[in-house]
């Protein structure tokens, strides 16, 4: 509550000190005893000040005794503001806290109901632990009360008092009672939002037979049975089909809240029913489109998150509605960003045509965020295969338009084109030459520039005199980025018409070797010494026949998506990130709705982390292109040019390529290593603890097993044995994200099926099968909480195989051991 | 923590307070801290929403109204609540108390519409839906029950209901069924999607060359609605190249707000025997040869007394009650986004 502004009668300049309190505390007494008319009036003109007071951080505890004295009044609004001044003062103060129990005990005899339930309420908000034993009298009593009002308040004071001590109330025996109540009370007006605290009372209790009486609850409430409903297994299909035909009405709520939770019960249901879960998203589908487009922009933004997950899950079932995806020119543009996305998603034969028109129509557009976002969406969906030749025309009418973002954004998107679909060359190449490199300024449209003109240096008759001059002016280029590009596309150029570059290509490698930057100085010499030894060999090396991409590397893995489609209806889904990455350890769990603002500086803290993480994912995405090249120069250079030549974002694409192996660590006890491995052995066989291990445990190599089957089985089983292992501090240091474990893991053939976290604390789920097991059996789970600050690694097994379990434990164990040795 | 959970419930607390104070600005809420914070305190408990019920509310916590301050003048009371509790009232519904009286009993019904169009740069209509309301306000004495059909409920594509609103009916026979808080409320809203038939037509020119871009924007009458076409309004954002204009209309008035750069054509009432038009010439910027952005243009309108949806209400009645109440019904349909591209 804000303080009163200073010129409101209610509250006067801020007291000076004592003088103030004191004449407060006089004015106090004298209306204490009085019974004058009117004195109700002034009584709450001094509770005002007051409270103003106390909101403003002034402590006017000393006052406690004369507010209590005062509030001998059946004026509820008194009554409130004293409730509110004692509640306060109860938890800084312990000595004033049972004061303020006896005086708020006394008040729950109250004749009065209104006051004998805001007592209680206030009692039960109290939260002193020791003072529990207070409690339980009057809650007693509230829940036996005669009047409604009082028993609601009880009701939701047993859910307080289970917060703070769980014991105390079962030990009362309040859950049977509140079952009571529940099952008892006709008075529907109490039902409709007492429920609500029954409700959260239960939803800790994990009771499920709510369901049956969801339409009596006010729509909160309806939304905790719902929620509760979600993680409800149902014994068999047509226990699935009952709870849906009670709930199909709920998607017709007017609170969105209620038919976001309904839609979450009926993916959870149908999850292992693959027809039906498709039904669903047929009929949720309208209610969706119907929340998005109606309502206020936050409303439409978070409903629209959700659809954005389903749609991003289901493609094909949203391809005939993709017109509802438009943008209108009013939204806001972070709804645009959600709806280009999906209109990439949903892109297929039949709509491709009108999807890149209306994106066409967004690349003119105003927003200059959105109109570069429309561009990529039309790559995206060009990259996907459907009618490519109308959409290069399109991208390429985009290069026409002579807007110099158009044009930056359209020639990395013709480059991504052009290494997926090498045949759409000389379209593409005949406008790219046309491309004034003055109006190319973004370093990432400049570095697809210069790939095009090294890689089609022959289809561009002016390749050479172009790239000449990007070389003259390589002191004002500020990229390294587009050095390191200038330098390949020159070398490039010099293999293909090495007459005309011959020049070129020596002025480039002068200034790359005195180049500031280590990179393009470095691979300047490469260059150089790699001329020097033949040109053969250099270009063997550096322009190697290429492979079209048929893959890139998507951003977010499916593990993720799954992760947060678990969550679906809460928070996550918004972020786009699953919740153990933006909550805390402590926040997460049952208590998902306490009050407690600490969670919110939380999230608040982790979605910057989540912006900059996701920054940094889209810069490794654009680099792509440069960094693997690098990688290959490197690899094959190693190998000593014999080995072929693998297409850039292929060795991307299997992980092992962007895994950088530092020289040094492909030293020869590692190398072995990996080898033992790639035959399918076990590790154990040459690690100290393979005395241990039963020779009869060999895992599966290439086990299969989906997020959610993984999930399920988690559930099911219990935890097999947990132990705590130490980490060396090598392995610690190496731990700085969830990626090094992860491969180290999957050379142990355990496979990791989610990750994540932010150092120091990272949290894995791995698998492994036996070998030979049959299809859904022989399962080892794995959960594995590391803190890397403290070292230690904390991992629960969980497993259909019990007799196993000790042998694949030790296999475990020494793969982690052994994990950054 | 559902999102939506949140959301709707910061809704629910800003009408709730808006409908107490009459408005919500911060110095309306800190002259009246103390009912906001009754207010709070009996819509959220434990951090989890409570009652949200207006009607409820009030019962339990009296507005701020005059009546409510004369009364305490005149009687020398000073507790701005009501000594009898409405939660002993053994209501079957929530969202009313059963005591409600008025001399003089009255049911309004507005079905508000609003029309979501994209028209595109060729002129064809890529997108047209209807978001639609019925808003009710009543005034019924006892407990009445309503019943509503419609004269063709097949065209609506999505519904949503107020909470007081019976589905068993609904499904059944769509009819809707509902027992009306008192007051002013929100029935259901609907969505009708794929519709062909927009009320007007806007033929937008822009031709630029050397520096010059003529413009001609046509607007007129496509489908006759049968009624006044009414606050016709077309603006667009001027393009940041355009240096001055020189436009003029025949029908209606051009205004612009100097600071946003947006034109404003308003035409009023729509003409029926001409089609108003709007042209001339914008300069561009010295350097600039031909219009690089174009604008999209937005039409706001509104008709009365008719739903552009084509959704009839059929009957309505009202049982359970001895006296006949008065009935009223309207309609209205507004441009919401109805937009078009150039």
């Amino acid at each position: 509550m804000p303080p009163p502004p200073p010129h409101r009668p209610t509250s006067t300049s801020t007291p000076s000190g004592k003088g103030e309190l004191a004449e407060l505390k006089t004015q106090l007494r004298q209306l204490a005893g009085s019974r004058a008319p009117g004195v109700e009036d002034l009584k709450r003109e001094l509770y005002k000040k007051v409270i103003s007071y106390m909101t403003i951080g002034i402590d006017v505890s000393p006052l406690f005794s004369e507010m209590v004295m005062c509030s001998a009044t059946s004026d509820v609004v008194l009554k409130k503001m004293c409730y509110l001044y004692v509640g306060n003062y109860a938890r800084v103060h312990p000595d004033l806290a049972l004061l303020t129990i006896n005086f708020l005990q006394k008040d729950c005899q109250d004749e009065y109901p209104m006051i004998r339930g805001l007592a209680l309420r206030s009692l039960c908000s109290l939260r002193v632990q020791n003072l529990v034993e207070y409690l339980v009298g009057p809650l007693r009593s509230g829940l036996k009360d005669t009047h409604g009002y009082v028993r609601t308040v009880a009701v939701l004071g047993v859910l307080k008092l289970y917060h703070i001590a769980p014991n105390a109330c079962k030990d009362n025996d309040f859950p049977a009672m509140l079952k009571e109540l529940i099952h008892r009370d006709g008075d529907s007006q109490l039902h409709f939002s007492f429920v609500s605290g029954g409700i959260q009372f239960f939803y800790l209790m994990n009771n499920e037979h709510m369901i049956y009486m969801i339409k009596d609850f006010s729509e909160w409430a309806q939304c905790l049975v719902l929620e509760m409903v979600a993680k409800y297994v149902p014994e068999d299909p047509n226990e699935t089909f009952d709870i849906m035909n009670l709930l199909e009405d709920r998607l017709q709520h007017a609170n969105s809240a209620v038919v976001l939770a309904t839609i979450k019960v009926f993916l959870n249901l149908t999850m292992s029913m693959a027809d039906v879960h498709q039904q669903v998203y047929e009929r949720i589908k309208a209610p969706l489109m119907t929340l998005v487009s109606s309502g206020s922009p936050e409303q439409s933004y978070a409903v629209l998150c959700h659809l954005h997950l389903l749609v991003m899950r289901a493609p094909v079932l949203f391809s005939s509605d993709y017109k509802h995806f438009y943008c209108r020119y009013s939204d806001p543009s972070y709804i645009k960003k959600l709806k280009l996305e999906m209109l990439t998603a949903v892109a297929n034969e039949n709509n491709t045509y009108e999807i890149v028109t209306e994106l066409s129509e967004y690349a003119a557009n105003v927003d200059v965020a959105i109109a570069r976002e429309s561009i990529r969406a039309v790559g995206k969906i060009a990259l996907q295969q459907y009618d490519v030749n109308a959409i290069v025309d399109r991208l390429l009418q985009f290069l026409e338009m002579e807007k110099d973002y158009v044009t930056a954004e359209t020639l990395v998107l013709v480059k991504d084109l052009l290494r997926k679909y090498p045949q759409w060359s000389q379209d593409c190449i005949a406008v790219v030459g046309n491309v004034s490199s003055k109006h190319v300024q973004e370093p990432k449209a400049k570095a697809a520039l210069l790939w095009m003109l090294g890689e089609y240096a022959l289809e561009m008759p002016d390749a050479p005199y172009v790239l000449e001059g990007f070389v003259e002016s390589w002191a004002e280029e500020e990229s390294p980025e587009v050095r390191l590009e200038l330098l390949t596309a020159v070398a490039k150029c010099f293999f293909r018409r090495a007459p005309e570059t011959q020049k070129i290509l020596g002025a480039a490698l002068a200034a790359a070797l005195s180049d500031a930057h280590q990179d393009v100085h470095d691979r300047g010499l490469l260059y150089y010494r790699l001329l020097q030894h033949g040109v053969e060999t250099a270009e063997r090396v550096i322009n190697p026949p290429k492979q079209a991409v048929s893959v890139f590397a998507d951003t977010q893995s499916s593990e993720i998506k799954d992760r947060i489609f678990d969550e679906f209806n809460t928070l996550a889904v918004v972020y786009q990130q699953p919740s153990y990455m933006f909550l805390d350890k402590e926040h997460r769990g049952a208590f998902e709705f306490s009050d407690d603002t600490s969670t919110n500086a939380s999230v608040t803290e982790s979605s910057e982390t989540m912006l900059a993480s996701q920054s940094v994912d889209a810069n490794d995405n654009d680099l792509l292109l440069s960094a693997s090249e690098k990688e290959d120069t490197r690899g094959n250079l190693v190998s000593n040019g014999s080995s072929s030549y693998v297409a850039p974002s292929n060795s991307l694409i299997d992980g092992l390529g962007s895994f950088t192996v530092p020289p040094a660590a492909s030293s020869l006890p590692t190398a072995s290593f990996a080898i033992d491995d790639l035959l399918g052995l076990s590790l154990s066989t040459n690690s100290p603890e393979s005395t241990l291990a039963q020779p009869s445990l060999v895992l599966n190599a290439k086990p299969a097993l989906n997020p959610g089957a993984f999930q399920q089985k988690w559930r099911q089983l219990p935890v097999a044995s947990t132990e705590d292992y130490g980490l060396s501090s090598q392995a610690a240091a190496n731990l700085t994200g969830p990626q090094p474990l992860l491969k180290h893991m999957q050379t142990h053939l355990i496979h990791c099926i989610a990750s994540g976290g932010q150092a120091p604390n990272f949290k894995f789920f791995f698998f492994a099968q036996k070998s030979n097991a049959s299809t859904g059996l022989g399962y080892f789970l794995v959960e594995c909480i590391i803190n890397v600050t403290a070292r230690k690694c904390t991992v629960n097994y969980k497993t259909d195989e019990s007799d196993l379990l000790e042998s694949f434990a030790a296999v475990f164990k020494s793969a982690i051991l052994n994990f950054g040795v | 923590m559902p999102p939506l959970l949140g959301i709707e419930f910061l809704c629910k607390v800003a009408d709730v307070i808006s409908e107490y104070l009459g408005g919500i600005t911060e110095d309306l809420i800190k002259d009246n801290f103390v009912i906001v914070y009754q207010l709070l305190d009996e819509m959220m408990d434990n951090g989890f929403p409570l009652t949200t019920e207006i009607n409820t509310l009030k019962d339990m916590i009296a507005p701020p109204n005059i009546v409510s301050r004369m009364l305490s003048v005149v009687t020398g009371g000073s507790s701005n609540m009501n000594t009898v509790l409405p939660i002993a009232t053994t209501s079957n519904w929530p969202w009313r108390s059963t005591d409600v009286k008025y001399s003089n009993n009255e049911v309004y019904f507005d079905l508000v519409e609003e029309m979501d169009v994209i028209v595109n740069r060729d002129g064809f209509l890529i997108k047209y839906e209807v978001y639609g309301e019925i808003r009710v306000i009543a005034r019924l004495s006892g407990v009445p029950e309503l019943t509503m059909t419609f004269a063709n409920p097949s065209i609506i594509n999505d519904v949503s209901f107020h909470p007081c609103v019976q589905f068993r009916p609904w499904e059944t026979h769509q009819q809707l069924t509902f027992v009306p808080p008192d007051g002013e409320f929100k029935l259901m809203s609907y969505r009708v999607k794929k519709l062909k038939n927009t009320p007007i037509y806007v033929k937008p020119q822009f031709s630029s060359t050397g520096g010059l871009c003529r413009v001609s924007i046509l607007v007129g009458i496509r489908n006759d609605p049968g009624k006044q076409i009414d606050y016709t309004t077309l603006e667009f954002p001027l393009p940041s190249s355009v240096a001055s204009w020189d436009l003029t209309a025949n029908h209606g008035n051009i205004s612009s707000s100097p600071g946003s750069k947006t034109l404003t054509w308003t035409i009023g009432k729509m003409p029926k025997d001409k089609s108003p038009c709007l042209s001339g010439t914008m300069h561009l910027e010295k350097g600039m040869d031909h219009l690089e952005e174009f604008p999209t243009l937005l039409v706001k309108f509104k008709i009365m007394g008719i739903a552009m949806s084509g959704l009839r209400i059929d009957r309505t009645d009202v049982r359970n009650v001895t006296y006949s109440p008065h009935k009223g019904f309207r309609a209205v349909s507004k441009a919401a986004n109805y937009e078009i591209r150039t």
